[in-house]
């Protein structure tokens, strides 16, 4: 008779010892592959989380260090009432970044978006602005934000969909006297695509946009997802409605000299913040820019803290499935221990006919095989009813054994910066959970991590009494 | 040339007492031996070097002239040797003709039929059959084994007297009619008296 048909003999007509077997093969295997499908879907959600936040980094302007930084005075005034002189000066830095520095960032890769502003407050003629919920000094009145950049696509408020172009196209970088303002600032004034905004260059005699007129042509729109609600604070000039979008031509011209040639900041958006330091390293790498000016400030606060939960799920996981892996393997070694005792008749037998003690080692195997295949695939169902509910509670368990008040993930998500940048939009992918499927993968995993309990599981039982000689054993049975 | 020999062989338990002292025999294929001693004088132990479950302090045990280690205990017992125990021995999760098969290379049903068991009896659970009915059974393997020798350590030693009169009737039919080396390890003076040589283990001694 083969040791196929003896195992199966044994586990069709021992049905008692083959249902206990088979409940605990079922549970095990529905620990396991719950796990597993949850240590998936952390990982699943790790990684879509890293790509829909990213990460940043800023580069800007030592201003402290840098050797490259000026400081030139620029006017004496005398107080007329108390006849003390004071002195304005001059701040900027020698070095700074240009289009094509940016161009070069942007083509490192893992960066996804490069962009660099220049600010400037200043007024448009007749543009109608809508007021702030603040007063502002009377000589920034009609002033606003005017940004100039190289390319408005890959600015951080559009990058975040903070902003959207509704009609017409971006600011790229070799445009020049072009704009693009919102398209409630548009309705306001009756302006449309093609329609010009007259500004002045800065004048430092006057201390005010007083100097040369400056068209510049809109040539898109754009509407803000979200705007100030009722009761906020923000000036006028910030209002984002307000805001105005140039080419860097045009703030060079704006800003009245020679001084600002490019930009003393840039913002780096990175798909994956895992790769923060090797893309630092890369952009600190190439040719061109002189570092000496220079300094990163990294952020992936906002994916740490919104990753932590999921970092935490998947330890937690990890040392769930090893305790359920070591325990399953000693509790089936533990009863299939007393059961090989209970069967050293048996063994006697087949020794005493001459079969061999590995193939008597293997019809055990055998047996406990044939049972894990059927425990094995209920599990996929049983575990598909239970890991998603399961994979959520210990998810809201580690967001509540955070450190930190679960609250400031949302927080932190939402970088909060001045003005209209608080509106930036932030994905937070952990808020509806994750999402916990059993796949074919975590089967064929099961089906590996079950094969090695059972192999361990079953050697460690047979151990004591494979030890012994035919006649120990048959002195046993007698 | 004898079908087993025992040459010189002793045997000590761990303890050191000896239970075997230099005994030689030699067991012919066609006959039935009974080995008779009272307990503990080493019948069971010289069965269990017979059919090489153990081996010997000092001296050899021949199958065909050989000695049954060079080529392996397993296969002398897989090959030369059924055994047929007192407790039947009977595997609890096979039916009887399953039990035999377990290591037949003849026809299962056949034989259990002579043995007096009928198509009923031969597939239902093995311990729904009387004692009497699973020691036939443990017979019948042995004889479906095709293995020129069978030892059967006292297998009348659970049964009535009418059933045991059976059995060995059967086992000496085995030797007889099927050619078998029949060794029986028994208490019994009937069985002694069916045997066609029957030896006693006295003090480690072997007498015929």
């Amino acid at each position: 008779m083969s040791i196929f048909k003896r195992a199966f003999l044994y586990v069709a007509r021992k049905r008692g010892k083959t249902i206990l077997l088979f409940a605990i093969l079922l549970i095990m295997a529905t620990f396991v592959l719950t796990g597993l499908s949850i240590w998936k879907a952390s990982e699943a959600a790790q990684l879509d989380l890293r790509q829909s936040l990213g990460g940043k980094f800023d580069v800007f302007v030592d201003w402290s260090n840098s050797p490259y930084v000026v400081k030139e005075p620029v006017k004496e005034v005398v107080d007329e009432e108390t006849g003390k002189t004071s002195s304005s000066f001059l701040m900027y830095s020698a070095v700074q970044f240009t289009p094509e520095n940016i161009a070069a960032i942007k083509g490192v890769s893992g960066v996804k978006y490069c962009g660099a502003r220049q600010d400037n407050l200043l007024p448009f003629d007749g543009l109608s602005l809508f007021p702030g919920t603040i007063s502002t000094d009377a000589k920034y009145q009609g002033y606003t934000k005017t940004l100039g950049v190289c390319s408005t696509e890959d600015d951080e408020l559009f990058t975040t969909g903070t902003l959207t172009l509704a009609e017409g196209r971006h600011i790229a970088a070799d445009d020049t006297h072009a704009a693009i303002i919102s398209q409630d600032a548009a309705e306001r004034n009756e302006l449309k695509i093609g329609d010009y905004l007259t500004a002045h260059s800065y004048s430092v005699e006057d201390q005010g946009f007083t100097g040369q007129e400056i068209k510049v042509q809109i040539i898109g729109l754009f509407t803000p997802h979200a705007v100030e609600q009722f009761g906020e604070t923000v000036a006028t000039y910030d209002k984002i409605q307000n805001r105005v979008f140039v080419d860097l031509q045009t703030s060079k011209e704006i800003d009245g000299g020679e001084i600002n040639y490019g930009f003393s900041a840039l913002h780096v958006a990175i798909d994956d913040p895992q790769d923060m330091a090797r893309v630092v390293a890369d952009v600190k790498a190439l040719p061109g820019i002189d570092w000496q000016a220079f300094t990163v400030e990294m952020d992936n606060e906002t994916y740490e803290n919104a990753a932590a939960p999921l970092a935490a799920l998947n330890e937690l996981v990890v040392t769930l499935l090893v305790v359920i892996v070591v325990v399953s393997a000693i509790i089936l070694a533990l009863i299939l221990t007393l059961w090989t005792k209970s069967r050293i008749h048996e063994i006697g037998v087949f020794l005493s006919v001459g079969i061999r003690k590995p193939a008597i080692i293997g019809q055990y195997l055998i047996e406990a095989l044939l049972i894990s295949v059927l425990a094995f695939g209920l599990s996929y169902f049983t575990s598909n009813a239970v890991a998603g509910q399961i994979g959520n509670h210990l998810l809201e368990q580690s967001i509540q054994t955070e450190p930190e008040d679960g609250n400031d993930i949302v927080a932190a998500a939402a970088a909060v910066d001045v003005g209209a940048d608080n509106l930036i939009q932030k994905p937070l992918p952990t808020e509806n959970g994750i999402q916990v499927s059993v796949g074919l993968d975590n089967l064929a995993q099961l089906c590996l991590i079950g094969l090695a309990i059972i192999f361990v599981a079953v050697s460690a039982s047979s151990i004591t009494v494979m030890r012994l000689k035919p006649r120990e054993i048959l002195s046993k049975m007698s | 040339m004898p079908t087993l020999e025992l040459k010189n062989v002793s045997y000590a338990h761990e303890k050191g007492k000896a239970v075997l002292q230099n005994v030689s025999a030699e067991l012919e294929t066609g006959k039935m031996y009974a080995i008779l001693g009272p307990s503990g004088s080493g019948k069971t132990t010289l069965l269990s070097l017979l059919g090489g479950l153990d081996v010997p302090a000092q001296g050899s045990v021949l199958f065909n002239g050989e000695d049954i280690t060079a080529k392996g205990l397993e296969r002398h017992r897989r090959n030369h040797i059924s055994l047929i125990f007192q407790s039947y021995n009977l595997i609890d999760y096979m039916t009887p003709v399953e039990n035999v098969r377990l290591t037949a290379k003849l026809d299962a049903a056949p034989i259990l039929e002579r043995l007096g068991l009928g198509q009923d009896e031969i597939t239902r659970n093995v311990l729904k059959l009387s004692g009497g009915q699973q020691q036939r059974v443990a017979i019948a393997r042995a004889l479906a084994s095709d293995a020129p020798v069978i030892l059967a350590d006292e297998p009348t030693g659970n049964l009535d007297a009418g059933t045991a009169a059976e059995i060995t009737a059967i086992l000496k039919e085995s030797a007889h009619v099927f050619g078998k080396c029949v060794v029986v390890a028994t208490h019994s003076g009937e069985m002694a008296k069916q045997a066609d040589v029957a030896l006693k283990i006295k003090r480690g001694l072997l007498k015929e």
